[in-house]
């Protein structure tokens, strides 16, 4: 009888559970249409054509910011794929031959659109009318970065995204600002207190989790599925910049602390070193650059940008770091041809790479070659005398883009573990006698050259 | 659980199936021990899966809520320490409507409290005599705008007029007197403050002590006064104690159509009063200009950077002229303003600029020179791609043709290195001694009052050794010194387009002003056409001179240079002075004449390699100094350059000037 009383009770458990699991998974269906707006499963079943919800949307969009000379283009990952996938398609057939719209009815929640700000001249009229034409828009605001570096600005902020829904379907307007260094920055979307959590799922836009940074587009103008619009000439770069674009900013405020502390140095030695060294640093970067080779400041140029927002006066070299996998056999004629001949060349592809640059005024171009493990990337050092390797550790790093001495340029997204392997916790402090091959905390002896491989690992000019 | 296997008839599907397998093995109650244990594992494995599903419910709706929050990532964060504070305003349909105000009007102190804040609170010695006003928004009780008339000095009362006459009706007016306020109060002045109600006021005698509350057109709300009992002591201090009832919103704005520019001017004129008519209820002034574009306007992307301080009507009439120049684009305007002023904040937004503010850091001369930096250093990093940038005050008014006059010459500064800046202002370009609109000269100092910076002379050589905080050093000053100008020049019309209107200022004062800034000609004519642009680059420009000087007359150089008749009675004439110069750095007679003519005579100004040029009596005068001069070549042997000798230590009457 109680063996019955047991089974009794597990078979009622297990109704119940099952009851409740059901319910559950009803809730859970329920809930998740619901958060993606009521009509996104409404449009699943609809006919795609000129009709749907997204091409309605985009078109009155696209009346509306060329009627009130709102300079956008299109950016949205999506259609810009689709598009460069019928690009030559898309050029022939001219305009009105639109029997099918393929792009813009594609479902999705959000078509993304960028604003270049310095060309927009009618601010304040847009967003009324926008709401007028049945637009529920929301404006995000931030301070000014560019004013960031300067002593103790404030100013009135600047609109970074707009957010502007018709029925359900939403258009993302990123405003781009022109920044120092030629190229255009987004901020990052951040919500206000009290901002709508839920006026659209924030979570799927593809841009303003971070701040970014592109190069300025070249535009063309197209007719896609009826509508003009301006996209980036070169759809297919500006869609491989898009998952590598985010941008730190440098922290200015932390190097004004910095400069309260240790005052700068203002002598004309000073001066001219930052001088030199930054056209040396410009004129690297446009020379790899062109090679197509990504980089980022390393050592001591890095420390520079992260603690003080600058050149390190006392530092006499300019410091890059490459992926080995990035290494290009021309590096070296490309950086002689615009006037930097080779100084030395320690270690070889396969291990310990290091280049070594003349620049004028005697400063020095170390182009350091990083070497990825499973859990650690390094590079390697070696000294000339004793043909002694040395390796430098450093935790693994993706890049990001910054501005540094008006260019945008590439450095570790993770600047502080970076900068705390290679200079350790004590980083803020000032230190002008460092020993590479024993002050930095990361540093390993790796063994020794074979002396039959000097020819070849130790070059020096 | 390990060792059961599944029977390969018992394949458990839904619950149906499962309620089937119950009734089974209810039946079947004998020892089906595999069965049951089957059962139990089931009933286990739902409940699993059943928390399972819960699990992840509960983890999908975190991940909903934080995503809604914004995910903003931690270390993105340290720059939004400055926290959103979201203004509280005081409302006016609060349950208190009535606003206690205080009064206090003595010989040394006025205070005036309302609510229990001070708004107004002025002990300082010497400084603040007069009659103190204050004007309260009758719906909100906040302050828009604050003045002190001295009247105890001429023409004040007639400021004070003014003033209170371009107040709007129904304002909350308080008026309080320092020290003295009836010596330079005038009939106007008495008559004006009869028609406000006031008893007092128009009576006011020497060193009364007068405290007043009002409403602009409407009852007194209370009024204090204490009389002066003898020449030499002052009126009792009075304080005045009265309740001010609070009107509606609706009743204390203007109906204006609800567009976007009157939203601007709403929110305006609900904080500050004294602009005049921009806020009149009735046709107010425009606050859109739409001035005419400049065909092929050369400066239309090139930012302008306006630099001010705390003179919000300055920069009210500034931002007017400016708004109103042929060729203006609005949206490159950015007015730095230096300090945490709301007003100036406010007439910036009227207009719909970009307005910037600056914290003090330094004192005086530094201070205004480190503003300049970050503003400049702002002005190019908010506009990376600008290769110049306009420098403007705020104590200006521009040209209509300011624009245009910018726009035929900035290939100037592209094209010759040996330029420093293109400045609107001529020092030496009085109402007497300007005169050709389209002419424009090279000169070797710095006017600045409204010029171009090109921004690799500010990035490459200027910005990193601008004078640092304790230097106290003057910008301009700085900029003039040979180490920042290394011999290059200034392009300057001769006519200016810009009129420094500022007498109120740091190095101003209203007789330094009338002496050296009022009579400056300014270009009112739209669209001048400049004449031989090309001609002003470097070698050209000598050429240019040297024909200049050659079909030049020479003045007969036995006259006083002083005297009117030195010029003779012509028009259009080209004539030549030389004067005694011994080195380059030697201006002796040149500032002696430049003081007899009226002229800027401070500092030498507008010289061109030891020549100056100006008008006279509608003729080019030229004056050349010799022998430091390259053109003093051009000098007929039989002249004898003039002299004239600086008067002894004390001022010596202008125009009293000897001659060899």
């Amino acid at each position: 009888m109680s063996r019955i009383n047991k089974n009794v009770i597990l078979a009622l458990l297990t109704l119940t559970s099952s009851a409740f699991l059901l319910f559950q998974l009803y809730y859970y269906k329920h809930y998740l249409s619901a958060k993606n707006g009521a009509g996104l499963s409404k449009s699943k079943g609809s006919r795609i054509g000129f009709d749907s919800t997204q091409w309605r949307a985009v078109k009155k969009f696209i009346m509306l910011t060329s009627s009130q000379n709102v300079p956008v283009f299109l950016i949205d990952p999506l259609i810009l794929e689709l598009i460069n996938k019928d690009f030559e398609q898309l050029k022939n057939t001219s305009l009105g031959s639109t029997s099918e719209c393929k792009f813009f009815c594609v479902r999705r929640d959000f078509t993304t659109f960028a604003l270049r700000y310095h060309l927009w001249k009618n601010e304040e009229g847009w967003f009324r009318i926008a709401e007028n034409m049945g637009f529920q828009c929301l404006k995000i605001e931030s301070k000014d970065p560019r004013l960031d570096g300067i002593d103790s600005l404030s100013g009135t902020e600047i609109p970074l995204h707009y957010i502007c829904r018709l029925a359900n379907h939403a258009i993302h307007l990123v405003v781009f600002h022109e920044r120092s260094g030629n190229y255009l920055w987004h901020g990052h979307l951040r919500l206000k207190g009290h901002m709508d959590r839920k006026f659209v799922p924030f979570r799927k836009l593809r841009f303003g989790r971070y701040p970014g940074a592109f190069d300025r587009p070249e535009l063309q103008q197209i007719t896609v599925d009826g509508l003009e619009v301006f996209i980036p000439k070169d759809p297919v770069h500006f869609l491989e910049e898009i998952p590598h674009s985010r941008f730190i900013e440098c922290r200015y405020k932390e190097a004004r602390a910095f400069f309260q502390q240790y005052l700068d140095d203002n002598t004309v030695e000073a001066m001219a070193f930052r001088k030199n060294a930054k056209e040396l640093l410009q004129l690297a970067a446009k020379t790899l650059k062109k090679l197509g080779v990504r980089f980022w400041l390393s050592s001591g140029t890095c420390l520079g940008w992260y603690r003080q927002c600058n050149i390190i006066p006392y530092s006499k070299d300019v410091d890059l770091g490459i992926f080995i996998q990035d290494y290009k056999s021309d590096i070296i004629s490309a950086f002689q041809d615009v006037g930097l001949p080779l100084k030395h060349k320690f270690g070889k592809v396969e291990d310990s790479l290091e280049l070594s640059f003349q620049g004028k005024d005697d400063i020095k171009l170390d182009i350091f070659f990083f070497y990825e493990e499973t859990d650690h990337m390094w590079n390697g050092g070696t000294q000339a005398k004793t043909g002694k390797k040395f390796k430098y550790l450093f935790p693994k790093f993706t890049l990001c883009w910054t501005e540094f001495v008006d260019m945008k340029i590439h450095v570790p997204c993770e600047t502080i573990e970076y900068i705390e392997a290679n200079y350790g916790k004590t980083w803020k402090i000032p230190v002008k006698t460092w020993d590479w091959k024993r002050s930095p905390p990361n540093v390993q002896p790796n063994g020794i050259w074979p002396i039959s491989e000097w020819d070849e690992v130790i070059q020096l000019y | 659980m390990d060792d059961w296997k599944p029977s390969s008839l018992i394949k458990p599907f839904g619950a149906r199936k499962k309620r089937s397998w119950y009734l089974t093995w209810k039946y079947k109650l004998t020892n089906q021990r595999a069965l049951r244990r089957f059962c139990q594992t089931g009933a286990v494995l739902f409940l699993l899966v059943t928390v399972i599903v819960n699990i992840k419910l509960i983890l999908d709706t975190r991940r909903a809520i934080s995503e809604a929050n914004g995910d903003a990532e931690p270390e993105q964060d340290y720059d939004e320490a400055l926290g959103r504070l979201e203004p509280s305003r005081r409302r006016g349909s609060g349950p208190r409507r009535v606003l206690d105000v205080e009064v206090y009007s003595s010989r040394s102190k006025v205070y005036v409290a309302v609510d229990g804040t001070t708004v107004l609170e002025d002990e300082a010695r010497e400084q603040g005599r007069g009659i103190h006003v204050i004007v309260l928004n009758q719906a909100t009780g906040h302050v828009m705008a604050k003045r002190v008339f001295d009247t105890y000095s001429p023409h004040e009362d007639e400021a004070m007029v003014l003033f209170l006459n371009m107040v709007a009706p129904g304002r909350v007016l308080i008026c309080t007197v320092k020290d003295e306020g009836s010596f330079h109060l005038k009939d106007t002045a008495k008559a004006l403050l009869r028609s406000l109600g006031s008893q007092a006021g128009p009576a006011l005698g020497w060193r009364d002590t007068w405290a007043f509350v009002g409403r602009k057109g409407g009852p007194v709300l209370g009024e204090k006064h204490s009389k002066s009992p003898a020449l030499s002591s002052w009126g009792d201090p009075v304080l005045l104690k009265t309740d001010v009832p609070l009107s509606s919103a609706e009743e204390a704005e203007c109906h204006w159509a609800d567009t976007e520019l009157n939203r601007r001017r709403r929110r305006f004129c609900s904080k500050v009063e004294g602009y005049g008519s921009v806020c009149s209820c009735k046709d107010p002034t425009p606050i859109e200009f739409s001035p005419d574009p400049l065909p092929d306007n050369k400066v239309l992307n090139v930012p302008v950077a306006v630099i001010a301080g705390n003179r919000p009507n300055y920069l009210y009439r500034m931002l007017r002229s400016l708004l109103s120049a042929q060729g203006v684009s609005p949206q490159m305007i950015t007015v730095f303003i230096d300090g945490y002023y709301e007003e100036p904040m406010d007439v910036v937004a009227l207009f719909g600029l970009r307005g910037i503010q600056h914290t003090p850091i330094s004192i005086k001369n530094a201070r205004v020179s480190q503003h300049y930096k970050a503003s400049l250093t702002a002005t190019f990093n908010l506009f990376p791609e600008a290769k110049f940038a306009v420098v403007l005050e705020e104590d200006l008014d521009i040209a209509v043709d300011f624009f245009s006059f910018l726009s035929q010459s900035i290939h100037l500064l592209e094209e010759d290195d040996s330029l420093y800046c293109i400045s609107a202002w001529n020092d030496q370009g009085y109402e007497h001694t300007a005169e050709d609109p389209a002419l424009l000269y090279r000169v070797e100092t710095m006017p600045g009052l409204g010029w171009v910076l090109r921004k690799s002379l500010y990035k490459e050589e200027l910005e990193p050794k601008w004078p640092t905080p304790e230097k106290l050093w003057d910008w301009d000053m700085w900029m003039r010194m040979p180490e920042q100008r290394r011999g290059r020049e200034c392009i300057i019309p001769d006519v200016s387009r810009s009129y420094h209107f500022g007498i109120v200022g740091l190095n101003m004062n209203g007789y330094f002003h009338e002496a050296y800034f009022k009579k400056h000609k300014f270009n009112t004519v739209p669209g001048v056409q400049l004449r031989n642009v090309d001609s002003l680059k470097k070698e050209a420009y000598e050429v240019e001179i040297h024909r200049l000087l050659s079909e030049a007359e020479v003045l007969d150089h036995s006259k006083n240079p002083c005297e009117d008749s030195f010029l003779p009675d012509t028009e259009g004439h080209t004539y030549v002075a030389f004067i005694r110069m011994e080195k380059d750095d030697d201006f002796t007679t040149w500032t002696q004449l430049a003081k007899c003519l009226h002229i800027w005579d401070l500092d030498v100004r507008g010289n061109h390699r030891g020549l100056w040029r100006l008008f006279r009596k509608k003729n080019h005068f030229l004056v050349v100094g010799v022998p430091a001069s390259p053109y003093s070549v051009k000098k007929p042997p039989s002249i004898t350059p003039i002299f004239l000798e600086p008067p002894p230590k004390e001022e010596g009457a202008p125009g009293a000037a000897e001659q060899t």
